[in-house]
This record gives structure tokens, sequence and C-alpha cells, in this order.
């Protein structure tokens, strides 16, 4: 059920009416903030869901993308089953759930135990159980989707999450999906996998996304940004900070990730999945305070080869321009994002960091030795 | 909403062109274009004929539009009724008047003469600047750009219309520099000064990508209707980026050096041919609405602009390099 909620701005804290997570579909919070609204005409992609229901296998599921997407996928009727070592709880009560509807996913998901290294047993649980789809959430190198889909000769299709990040480097950009990948890169077991699954012969879709945001986000990227803001302290950014990124809400992910189900548009095609619009590091660091009803972030620009900060990453971003185009998406799939910017920075605030919940303990060893240098300076 | 009805009748358009500045390549492009497709075309360029500015390209190949069945004229845009004669046209395209008292004689003579379409070309320069790129069409403008008036004024005035906001462009017969600024630099062996840290994204597209939007909303006037497009290529390219690019096309080295205006007591405005800042405007509409598609290869279409930059002998030109 959609609640309309107006924040206040410059106030820390909200009160919510919180919307149910497996109704996030059309909720969203609405917000006071101004935004130029633009009007999009409806294309004439056909959302097809799947009218079946499926037997979906999920890999991963437990973390973050997973939780809403499984979510999603119960409640239009498929049974879901989720492949986790069982190191996170199968199912957590969201912030903002209703306990019926906690109920009633909890009832309804299945788990299979297990560490999809152990390709032995990967084989022969899936093969068991002949999965009709496999969402492959957490998959990182193209040796771990083989004894799927072996144990799966009838799959009808391999839905992958990989990543715009095997986009080689590039002076023209946005990244489109015809764009030149990079063999090299951090990410390549995710192309390695793409390859693998283009070679198979088997029904894939694979979704690159950007960075990813939103309540739950084990990866710090707004919760850096939180974190200071909350401390009240200045907000370190490397270079210029007109460095240009990206991000998507895991729920527009989540929908996007439903709407290739049964979909032959999506029929062995790659999507960039993220938000849509760009936005600048320093932009960002405004965008986040703006959510959190922060005042105006004091920002410091330096320049990160001033520094050894060993292991430690002073910044959550790559330093470099990064983002990709969402046009084949939206032209093809008929998905858009739903969060803009700021809205889905205010969502992931209320639902997590704003109510004290966070992954990572705030860790300001490497901004102390950027403000003490230029301190000295100054 | 892609692939609506295209209207194959062969139209009249009037071209009111600016005779210098970035954007007169336009017309001629798209006149060379709507020729090419079987329309009539009148080009009027502001001015008198004899005048030096007509002596710089695209002004100096306007025989181009002639044997291809054009007709040139020149004049004064307020008094364009009388210039092209008296005749009235099907579809008139305003790429002269950056505000409402440049472009509301022809906008009011067109209305009165009949015509069923008018086209405008703006400029992405009114977009307000904003951390989050890029710009969309319907994002808010600066309330005071002249061009602004203007397009206010056609959406009352004209039932059916188009907006076009452009960038910079590149291609032959353009008349102002835009990739020349730096194969001068590049061919002499001398720095390329780019203001700031060269991270600035802008967006530079082959003006045949311009010119093949306006030709789309010539032929699906109704699809056009009513909509601003963002007359640009679809992708943005750092300003460092464009000077390796233009680097590569030459097949040269190139040393850029970054530097602070403010510091160094320069005027980036007249020292840089581009913003100093963000500057990137997505044709999101054109693609979605008109079915449009970007042509623009940055990489090979330098390569072609360096060999004419030599065959024409610029690269032994004596140029004055800050």
């Amino acid at each position: 059920m959609a609640k309309l909620v107006v924040l206040q701005q410059k106030q820390p804290s909200f009160s919510i009416l919180p919307a149910s997570f497996s109704d996030f579909n059309g909720a969203r919070l609405q917000t006071q903030i101004q935004l130029k609204r633009k009007v999009w005409k409806p294309k004439g992609a056909l959302h097809v869901s799947a009218s079946a229901t499926k037997k979906i296998l999920i890999m991963g599921g437990t973390r973050f993308i997973g939780i809403f997407l499984s979510r999603l996928l119960v409640k239009e009727g498929h049974q879901v089953t989720l492949f986790t070592r069982g190191k996170a709880p199968i199912t957590q009560q969201l912030p903002g759930e209703s306990d019926k509807d906690f109920a009633d996913f909890s009832s309804k998901i299945l788990h299979l135990k297990g560490d999809r290294k152990d390709f032995e047993f990967v084989k022969s649980s899936l093969s068991a159980e002949g999965f009709e789809v496999v969402y492959d959430i957490n998959g990182r190198e193209a040796d771990e989707v083989e004894p799927i889909l072996d144990a799966l000769p009838k799959l009808e299709q391999y839905i992958y999450c990989s990543s715009a990040g095997v986009y080689l480097k590039s002076d023209l950009l946005p990244h489109f999906e015809i764009d030149a990948v990079d063999p090299k890169s951090r990410h390549k077991g995710k192309l390695e996998t793409e390859s693998l699954l283009v070679s198979k012969g088997v029904n894939w879709t694979s979704l690159r996304p950007v960075y990813i945001y939103g309540p739950l986000n084990y990866n710090p990227v707004e919760e850096w940004f939180f974190h200071r803001l909350k401390a009240g302290r200045p907000i370190p950014i490397p270079n210029s900070g007109l460095q240009i990124t990206q991000l998507g809400h895991v729920k527009d992910l989540a929908r996007a990730f439903v709407l290739v189900l049964g979909n032959e548009k999506a029929s062995k095609q790659v999507f960039n999945i993220s938000g849509d619009k760009y936005i600048t590091f320093d932009g960002l660091a405004k965008a986040c305070a703006k959510a959190g009803g922060f005042p105006e972030p004091e920002i410091i620009h330096y320049n990160p080869k001033e520094f050894d900060f060993g292991k430690k990453k002073a910044f959550p971003f790559r330093d470099q321009h990064f983002f990709a185009s969402i046009d084949k998406a939206k032209s093809v799939l008929g998905w858009k994002p739903e969060f803009d910017l700021v809205e889905g920075l205010a969502d992931s605030y209320n639902l997590d960091f704003g109510r004290g919940t966070f992954r990572k303990e705030a860790d300001f060893s490497t901004d102390d030795m950027i403000l003490g240098k230029s301190l000295v300076l100054a | 909403m892609t692939g609506t009805i295209v209207d194959k009748e062969k139209k009249k358009v009037l071209i009111v062109n600016t005779n210098s500045g970035g954007h007169a390549v336009i017309g001629f492009y798209f006149a060379k274009e709507l020729l090419g497709a079987g329309h009539e075309v009148t080009i009027l360029t502001v001015g008198e004929e004899s005048s030096d500015k007509m002596k710089k390209p695209p002004f100096n190949r306007f025989s181009e539009i002639v044997s291809a069945g054009g007709r040139t004229v020149w004049g004064d845009p307020a008094e364009v009724g009388k210039v092209v004669g008296g005749v009235a046209f099907d579809v008139v395209l305003d790429n002269n008047g950056k505000d409402l008292d440049a472009v509301r004689p022809v906008i009011d003579w067109a209305k009165s003469s009949g015509a069923k379409q008018f086209l405008f070309i703006s400029s992405a320069g009114i977009y307000k600047p904003t951390d989050e790129l890029p710009h969309v069409e319907g994002d808010v403008v600066k309330a005071d750009a002249g061009h602004v008036g203007v397009e206010k004024y056609i959406a009352e005035v004209f039932g059916v219309w188009a907006v076009f906001r452009p960038q910079y462009m590149i291609g032959s017969g353009n008349n102002k520099d835009c990739e020349e600024w730096f194969f001068d630099r590049i061919v002499r062996d001398r720095p390329v000064p780019i203001p700031g840290s060269g991270m600035q994204l802008t967006n530079i597209s082959h003006v045949r990508d311009l010119s093949s939007m306006l030709t789309l909303a010539v032929e699906k006037p109704d699809a056009a209707c009513c909509n601003i497009f963002n007359c640009v290529s679809d992708r943005a390219v750092t300003l460092d980026g464009m000077a390796k690019l233009c680097a590569q096309a030459a097949g040269r080295p190139v040393n850029i050096v970054h530097y602070d205006p403010k510091a160094v007591g320069i005027d980036a405005k007249k020292a840089f041919p581009f913003r100093n800042m963000h500057f990137y405007a997505e044709p999101r509409a054109a693609k979605d609405i008109l079915g449009w598609r970007c042509a623009t290869n940055l990489p090979e279409d330098l390569k072609e602009r360096f060999d004419e930059y030599v065959k024409i002998g610029r690269d032994k030109k004596q140029c004055s390099l800050r």
C-alpha cells in the first residue's frame, strides 16, 4: 500500500510512514524537495511478466539485491529457493516491512544450503531439484557457473548480475552495451562468465549495474558519506570533485531483474541498469546531505598522490568518470528507474543509516591524514 | 512513439541562417540533406551577399546548394517576406536569432504566410548548470536566456513546432574553429593549454547528426510536434579526451598543460573554445520520439577533419598561439 510521506528539510530525523518492502514497486517516499520531473511517454514495450509460476533458484539472495528480488518474485507467485552457505540469516524482517508481509515471505522462501565453490555438490543438488530459472546474483568466476548449467540441461533462462566495471575505460562516455570491454579489468570474472553463457547456447540475460545503493547496502557507498555527515566532519574528495559517477537504487535493479524473467526481448541480451542521471563526486556529497537532512557539507579536495594510505581506501569510488547509458533497458524492456538520486538516498537513509544501522564502522583514519596535511598547509 | 507517420510529401522549406558563428554550418548541411531528399529549399542568409563574411565557409560553398537545386538569398530577417519575394513555405527553420527581437518577425511572418511547421535552433547553453548530468529535455533552463523567450513565443504562437538545442559541432564547412584549435597546436608541437582539470565533459557532434535530426522532424512533423530536442551526439568527451583524440587523428603526440585561469589572469572564455565546466546534454527525446540514431564517431570524424586541415594547408599557415 503506497503511503505519501512528507519530509521536512533541514532536520536530522524524519517521522516516516514505512512503505512495505514487498510492495515497493510503486511505493516511494514522496519528498518536498522539488525535483524537476520528466514526463515519459509510455513506450511500446510490453511489460512481460512470466505468467506461469517458475521454479527459481537464486544464487545468493540474503544480503542485498537478492533480499529485494526474492520478495518480488515470491509476491509474483514463483517458487523461490536461495542457495547460500547460511552465513547470513535466510530471512530478516526489513525496516518498514509489515509483520504480515514478512511472515508471508518467510513461509514461502526456500533455502538450499551449500557452498557454490563445491562444484560437485552444486551439480548434484541442483539437478535433483530441476530449477527452471537461475538468478545468479553473487557469481564472480566462470567456473562457478559451469556446474549449474551442467546440472540443469532444461534451464529456461540464466539471469546474471554482471557489472559495468567490465567496460574498457574510455574518453567517450557513457558506456553503451556495445562498447569494448576490458579483459584485464578487476571484473574479468564477470566477463568470462558472460562469454561462457554465450558459448553454452543457454538462454541468458546479463545485467550490468554501475554503483548500487539503497537500504542494507554492504558496500560503503552512501554509508561512507553518511558517517561523515553525522559526525559533522568535512568530506574529503580526491582531485577536482568533478569526476562523474552514477548510482542505481537496489529496488530499481530488482525490478529490472524481474522484468527480464521470461522476456523474449531480454534473451541473450546485456543491459546496463542504473540511475537516470549521473552525478559529480561533489554533487553526490551534497545530495547525501540533502537526503539525510544535514546542512551542506564542507568539501575538502586533495591530491591522493601526496598520501600513502596503505591498504585503506580513502574514497569509495574509482577516481575517474564512470557511467553507463540505460537507454537500452528503457527502450527494450520499458523499464525505468523510479528513484532519482536524492529520493533514493533518502530511502536508504530513512530505512537504514538514519535508524542507526550500518555495515561498516566509521573509520576516519585516512580523513585525518588528509585533514592533518591541509591544516598544516593552511 | 518511434516509427510514426513519415511525411514523404515534398516540402517547401525556408532556412533563415546566421552569417557567422558555430551554428552557421547547420543550415548548410540541412539544406543539402533536404535537397537530396527531394524537398525545395531556400536559404536566407542574414546580411549582404557581397559582405566579407561570405568569403568564409560554409558561405563560400553555397554553389553546392544552388547546383543541388536550392535557392540562396540575402537580407534582413525582419523583412523576411520581402526578401523571399512573397513566397510561402511549408516549413520555416530559424537558425539565426538568439532572442525574441531577432526571431519574432520571422515567427510572425511564418504564421501569417501559412507555414505549417516552425523549427528553431536554440542552444543547450540555456540549461541551468547542475551537479547532476546530463542535461535532459525538460530540465530547468536559465529564465533570462534570450533563447528561452523565443522558445516560449514559438510554443504560444505556432501549432506545429520543434525546438533544437545544440552544443558544439565539427564538420567540413564549419564557420568557427573547433577541432582546429587543437590541430593548430598539435601540428606545431606547441602545448595544448586546457583550463582546470581537463575532466570537464562536453559534447561534440558531427553536424550531419544535427542535420539528420532536423530532417526527421520535417518528415515526422506530428511526432516532432511541440517537443524540445537536444541536438547533440550521444557521447560526452572530456576536454583532455578531445585533445588526445585530435592528436591521434593527427598521428602526433600531444602535450596537455592544465592551468587555473584565475591564477594566471586569463579569461578562459577567450583563451579556450569550450566552456570551463561540465556541459553535457544527451539526445534522449530525439532517440525516443523520432527514432533518431547518432552517427558521430569522433575518432573517425576527426581523422577526416585533420586530412582536410592539412589539405587546405592550415598546418603550414602562420598562426598566433597564446
